[in-house]
């Protein structure tokens, strides 16, 4: 009697524990977020984290992630004061990896942030996945990327689904040449780290390809008045200008002053930092630069023309009812990239610190190629991806809501 | 015995004038050599600047001239101004872009320059009531530190509000539409800037050198105490000088809005330091010196960035400043309005 008690308490409570696991869907884990999400900055996050909850959504609906459920949590907030903050970033990492039910982390949206960030979980061996991060030196070695993941250099934890600024830079050379057909260049940045290496990068490339620049300037982000460098330079003859930099550091204002120094008819190219949103959003690159905005272009340093777009916008104007913008599909596909190494990792079990190492490992592995929306990746031994497009988007015009997509340059083909 | 005295008779001559003649000159000497230098519309663009750094600068160097304190929220009661009229003129009066119809451009302006530069004076004297005048006798560090203060809570404020990015602010006059002018495509609006920051300067002037008030303020720059004793009311005299330096601050922000286009929750910080920098390098407590000191920066920055040393205007600027202060420690024109250090 005794014994049959207690074998009916043991079914009782395998019974219950089942039922319980089967309510939950199995085992969950956690993917943070890091993004700037307040100021100007939003208007270019929010899309990030539309595209990876859509892709963490779809898959827990597929399942097939060997029984674990992924939640996106916690989504942390980089910015400080309205503008990304590389020290708020790298507090959001000390809490990161102190949370060992977080398997990864998709972010963060700055070179900048990013810098501060890769040496605290790289320290950690968590899973970093940036779906807009492009300056060559937090990758590459000979652009001093070994001093940012000195912990464990040969173990990396970073990778990224965007190419890199030193494609960047010279793709927007190659593209006013080739496809606008100009070859009398005017430049000017930021003096910022991002602003000047890609506009160093787009005149070496300009001059390359037979190009000639009129003339270089530089002014920081405090300045106000562009009349009298804009003067200067129309004399000189220019027939495109490349600006260095993001919207926030002038990219909208120098537009704007353009047209009232006489230069609008002058084509304006600008890297993704001017990408940033509609021209209804206030703050935006189009939205500042206004009238004048006609005839700029901005480029993104990930593939813009890729065959499952027309599905994955069906697919996200239905969830979010918006067009994706941005660098909403390699947040999708830096979700994806997770996946997959989840998916792999758990095979393997163990607990969370180990889960969270075989994560890594897989995910950084140059072996493994991954079936992402933007096509068939890999990852190199620093953790750049294999898809080297940089695609390059056009104002609207008439001038109402989003960059236009207008061509890409591909330099796995050169 | 004749010869002598006729030298004696002759020597009293009108100081004041030709001293204005003298200056007047080398101003015009100044922009003739720019006009060589940089060419005629790159001249219009430092004019344009210069003007607004000028209205900027004189509020410092009032205020300085008169309690000696460099108030460092002045460049950020400018930056208020700038959002005041894009409120006013895209919030309350709806306009969105230029207006080409001169006489409802006219009055749009007026009643946007009036209400701006009303407002930034209430908020000039409101500083001054609450953050200066409890600190009047206090070490001197006390009410400098306390300006910074001010200066933050103002940027903050205007961050609050109006959000970390750039504001668009229409621009009222048509930015496309140019006049020849000495050989130069000069626009309207650098026309209208300059022209108006030289009547708002000359009013200043005739306030300062013919009012009952104006004689106040340069009794009271030059001993407080003294003229205290004479009947002069120092609270109000004070008052009148941070309304007045306000408003010009106020006109210089809607004048930025209109020729730029954008208001920025940091921009006082800039225009602040390039202000304070023509005050001291005019003389600080000194007008003209001030005015005359705000077209200097604009001059050296335009020809900075003309020259294709854009990247060096702030040195250069800055090269500047030292090198006058070490021959002329008082700045160029010395110090009229203060006679104290």
């Amino acid at each position: 009697m005794k014994f049959s008690k207690v074998a009916v308490l043991a079914a009782t409570a395998a019974l219950v524990f089942g039922a319980c696991n089967a309510t939950t869907g199995g085992k969950t884990l956690k993917i943070a977020i890091d993004l700037p999400l307040q100021g100007s900055d939003k208007a270019a996050s929010d899309p990030i984290v539309n595209g990876v909850k859509l892709a963490i959504k779809e898959a827990n609906a597929a399942g097939g992630l060997n029984g674990y459920t992924l939640t996106v949590d916690p989504i942390l907030d980089d910015a400080l004061n309205g503008a990304h903050d590389a020290q708020t970033g790298a507090k959001n990492m000390q809490t990161a990896v102190n949370d060992s039910a977080i398997g990864a982390l998709i972010g963060p949206l700055n070179s900048s942030v990013a810098k501060a960030e890769i040496p605290i979980t790289n320290k950690a061996g968590l899973l970093q996945c940036s779906p807009a991060n492009t300056n060559e030196g937090l990758t590459k070695p000979q652009f001093g990327a070994l001093d940012i993941r000195k912990d464990n250099p040969t173990k990396i934890n970073y990778v990224r689904v965007v190419t890199t600024d030193d494609k960047q830079g010279p793709a927007a050379a190659q593209f006013a040449i080739s496809v606008l057909k100009k070859t009398k260049a005017y430049v000017i940045d930021d003096t910022e780290t991002f602003g000047k290496g890609i506009a160093d990068n787009f005149v070496k490339e300009f001059g390359a390809e037979g190009g000639t620049v009129v003339a270089r300037d530089g002014a920081p982000k405090s300045t106000t008045d562009y009349t009298a460098l804009l003067t200067a330079a129309k004399a000189k003859g220019p027939d495109v200008v490349y600006f260095g930099g993001v919207t926030a550091t002038g990219g909208g204002i120098i537009r704007k002053q353009m047209a009232q120094v006489g230069m609008a008819d002058i084509p304006y190219i600008g890297p993704d930092g001017i990408q940033d949103g509609t021209v209804e959003t206030s703050g935006t690159f189009l939205n500042i630069a206004g009238d004048a905005a006609k005839g700029s272009y901005s480029s993104l340093a990930a593939i813009g023309d890729f065959p499952a777009k027309k599905d994955f916008t069906d697919r996200y104007v239905k969830e979010y009812n918006v067009n994706p913008t941005g660098y909403s599909a390699t947040g999708y596909a830096c979700a994806q990239v997770v996946l997959e190494a989840v998916k792999q990792a758990v095979t393997k079990g163990g607990d969370n610190a180990a889960l969270r190492e075989s994560i890594r490992a897989y995910a950084v592995d140059p072996s493994h190629t991954y079936k992402t929306i933007l096509g068939d990746i890999h990852f190199d031994e620093n953790g750049d991806t294999s898809q080297l497009i940089v695609s390059f988007y056009k104002a609207p015009d008439p001038l109402k809501g989003d960059w236009v997509f207008d061509s890409q340059v591909d330099f796995a083909k050169k | 015995m004749a010869a002598p005295s006729a030298a004696l008779t002759a020597r009293p001559t009108p100081v004041r004038i030709s001293r204005n003649v003298r200056m007047g000159i080398l101003a015009m000497l100044w922009v003739v050599a720019f006009y060589a230098l940089i060419g005629p519309q790159q001249v219009a663009n430092a004019l344009t600047l210069g003007a607004i750094y000028a209205l900027i600068a004189l509020g410092y160097t009032m205020v300085y001239g008169i309690i000696e304190l460099i108030n460092f929220a002045h460049g950020d009661v400018f930056m208020i101004g700038a959002f005041v009229a894009m409120f006013l003129t895209t919030n309350v009066l709806g306009i969105h872009g230029s207006i080409n119809d001169p006489i409802r451009l006219t009055v749009t302006l007026v009643i946007v320059f009036a209400v701006t530069m009303t407002a930034t004076s209430i908020l000039g004297v409101a500083i001054e009531r609450l953050a200066y005048r409890p600190l009047r006798h206090a070490p001197r560090l006390a009410p400098l530190i306390t300006a910074i203060g001010v200066s933050f809570i103002l940027q903050n404020v205007a961050l609050f509000l109006f959000g970390p990015a750039s504001v668009n602010t229409p621009q009222l006059i048509n930015p496309g539409l140019h006049l020849d002018l000495l050989g130069a495509s000069v626009a309207y609006v650098n026309i209208f800037i300059f022209v108006l920051a030289i009547v708002l300067m000359f009013a200043l002037n005739l306030f300062v050198g013919r009012t009952r008030l104006g004689r106040a303020m340069r009794s009271t720059a030059q001993d407080p105490q003294a003229s205290q004793l004479m009947g002069v009311d120092l609270n109000q005299t004070i008052a009148v000088t941070f309304l007045i330096g306000s408003a010009l601050a106020g006109a210089a922000g809607v004048i930025q809005g209109i020729y730029l286009g954008s208001a920025k929750w940091d921009f006082g910080f800039n225009g602040g330091l390039k202000a304070f920098t023509a005050a001291v390098l005019g003389g600080i407590g000194n007008t003209t010196g001030a005015a005359l000191g705000g077209f200097i920066i604009g001059f050296l920055e335009v020809a900075a960035a003309s020259k294709g040393y854009g990247r060096w205007s702030e040195a250069i600027v800055f090269s500047v400043l030292i090198a006058v202060l070490i021959f002329r420690p008082a700045g160029l024109f010395g110090q009229q309005i203060g006679e104290r250090a």
